[in-house]
């Protein structure tokens, strides 16, 4: 992708970020990235690659030590409103209800009112939890609270979503009905989505783009050519094998380099300990 | 159901076979006397109006000791865990305050605030103040990083962050050290009126070893095990009560049943 420089009219434009944690190691190393409005790309890599730092740093969470950020021409931290996250674990308050779960962005800015309660509801309606809008987490599975989750992330109406790894945890025919739902209320309203994930077929079946990244640096780029909009049944077909095929061998291929930086088996190393 | 009849079973039991040993192993009265003599005593006492004033002075002590203990605790907890310059200012000395036996200063309270109510709820309070520290510290301390990073995300401010996201994530823990805080803080009063006032069980139960009214002694004590009961079963509703929202009835556990299908 471009390396070069950033397209014009790119909403998410990340420019040559730097990021480490201690100084000595670079977590993230010159990573370029642009994603144009309504643009979805994915990034895998194995653990400590990079890629969760590299989201922070997109969502102003992290601020990089070199290069830019910007979304919608802004700084990421002038732009919170815009921005949906949604973190591995469904972080919900198991003190509040589904509802003010999802309502916990607006309530931060004031009292809800009727129409953000409504858009709340309807939310989770579209995740089909309408009947469970007023039980607690305590009371939901691993998929419903991850769905809570990302009605959550959708309720200020972002133009940018960022997921990192937000199905991990759940079981494989749940993250499929997960990433259906992500599809709908996402990729199909012109939202612009930037995720991480472990998933090979994940990343081939929501994005645009799937990025590769290995020691905090993009190592490659796949572009997933699949039509949109994008059904379960799309999962059996031949092109998607091969490009699940395609993304798996630019992993092993980079991954497997003899002559990988130090700091990316060190990282590697915590990974696994961890 | 059969439990609880089970235990009054074994109440009896013990409470017969103590009434046996007083009347036939030829045991003083000073040093064990009978069940019946000390319900007697109880009975005397309670109908005379004889104890009332005193439970009513320890009652009185223990709840403004562990109001106030439990309140300057809570503010101080807070105040160390978003700080962290307090945090490193007042560390060392509560640590060293944990080992300092708290009771021993009470002839020192006695000089400071006089023979009287005062010294008593200091005593409490002081007794109170540092289960609860405690608990507040640790509890708002050990807030998922991820809930943190959340708040961060959604643009929180610091007073936000802490009301909203630090305190109903600490309040269980905080709840729990309220629980110790009200056991200790009765053995706070109770120690605190044995050598600080005249009013309060505590006295009572030093006034019934110098008049060598044993039968006394008991009844008073089976009064303080009763405020104890009390005072911790009322603790024990107002964390239910706050604990309410956090409460997952069993018959409501996570079901996948209500897992969506495919569309």
């Amino acid at each position: 992708m471009s390396r070069t420089g950033i397209q014009a009219g790119s909403f998410l434009a990340l420019e040559g970020v730097d990021f480490g944690f201690d100084g000595v190691h670079r977590t993230v190393d010159g990573v370029h990235l642009a994603l144009a409005r309504g643009e979805v790309q994915g990034i895998t890599g194995r653990s400590g690659c990079g890629k969760s730092t590299l989201l922070k740093l997109a969502a102003g969470l992290l601020a990089p030590q070199a290069g830019r950020v910007t979304v919608g021409r802004r700084p990421p931290q002038s732009a919170r409103e815009d921005i949906g996250f949604m973190f591995q674990q469904p972080t919900l308050l198991e003190w509040l209800t589904a509802l003010d779960n999802v309502l916990l962005p607006v309530s931060l800015q004031g009292r809800p009112d009727e129409t953000q309660r409504a858009r709340a509801l309807q939310l989770l309606e579209q995740v089909g939890l309408a009947d469970l809008a007023h039980r607690r987490p305590g009371q939901l599975s691993g998929g419903q609270q991850s769905r809570v989750a990302l009605a959550r992330a959708l309720v200020l109406q972002p133009s940018l979503l960022l997921l990192d790894e937000p199905f991990a945890a759940l079981d494989a025919l749940t993250r499929e009905t997960l990433q259906q739902d992500l599809i709908t209320l996402c990729t199909q309203q012109g939202r612009t989505v930037l995720f991480v994930t472990h998933d090979i077929a994940e990343a081939v079946f929501l994005a645009d783009r799937v990025s590769v990244m290995d020691s905090g640096r993009i190592v490659d780029t796949i572009t997933v050519t699949l039509p949109r909009p994008r059904d379960p049944a799309l999962r059996g077909r031949p092109e998607f094998a091969a490009l699940g095929a395609r993304v798996r061998e630019a992993l092993q291929r980079n991954i497997a380099e003899p002559h990988r930086p130090h700091r990316g088996a060190a990282g590697h190393t915590t990974g696994v300990l961890t | 159901m059969a439990r609880p009849i089970v235990s009054v079973l074994l109440l009896a039991l013990l409470m017969a076979a103590w009434e046996w040993a007083t009347r036939h192993l030829g045991l003083s009265a000073l040093v064990l006397p009978a069940p019946s003599r000390i319900a007697q005593s109880l009975m005397e006492g309670l109908f005379s109006g004889y104890l009332l004033p005193h439970l009513q002075a320890t009652a009185i002590n223990l709840t403004l000791g562990v109001a106030l203990g439990c309140g300057f605790g809570f503010a101080v907890g807070v105040a160390m865990a978003e700080s962290g310059w307090v945090r490193a200012l007042f560390m060392p000395y509560v640590v060293i305050s944990q080992v300092v036996p708290k009771l021993a200063l009470m002839p020192l309270f006695i000089l400071w605030f006089g023979f009287g109510m005062t010294s008593t709820v200091v005593i409490t309070a002081l007794v109170c103040f540092f289960p609860l520290l405690e608990t507040t510290l640790t509890s708002l301390q050990r807030v998922a990083p991820e809930r943190l990073e959340l708040f961060r995300m959604l643009g929180a401010t610091r007073g936000q962050t802490l009301w909203r996201l630090k305190l109903p994530s600490g309040l269980p823990g905080i709840l729990a050290g309220l629980r110790v805080a009200v056991m200790l803080g009765l053995v706070g009063a109770v120690v605190g009126e044995f050598i600080g006032t005249s009013q309060g069980l505590g006295a009572l139960v030093i006034a019934s070893q110098g008049s060598m009214d044993t039968p006394l002694m008991f009844a008073v004590l089976a009064l303080i095990s009763v405020l104890g009961l009390v005072a911790y079963q009322l603790t024990l509703w107002l964390e239910r009560w706050l604990l309410r929202p956090y409460a997952v009835e069993p018959s409501q556990c996570p079901d996948e049943r209500y897992e969506r299908s495919s569309p």
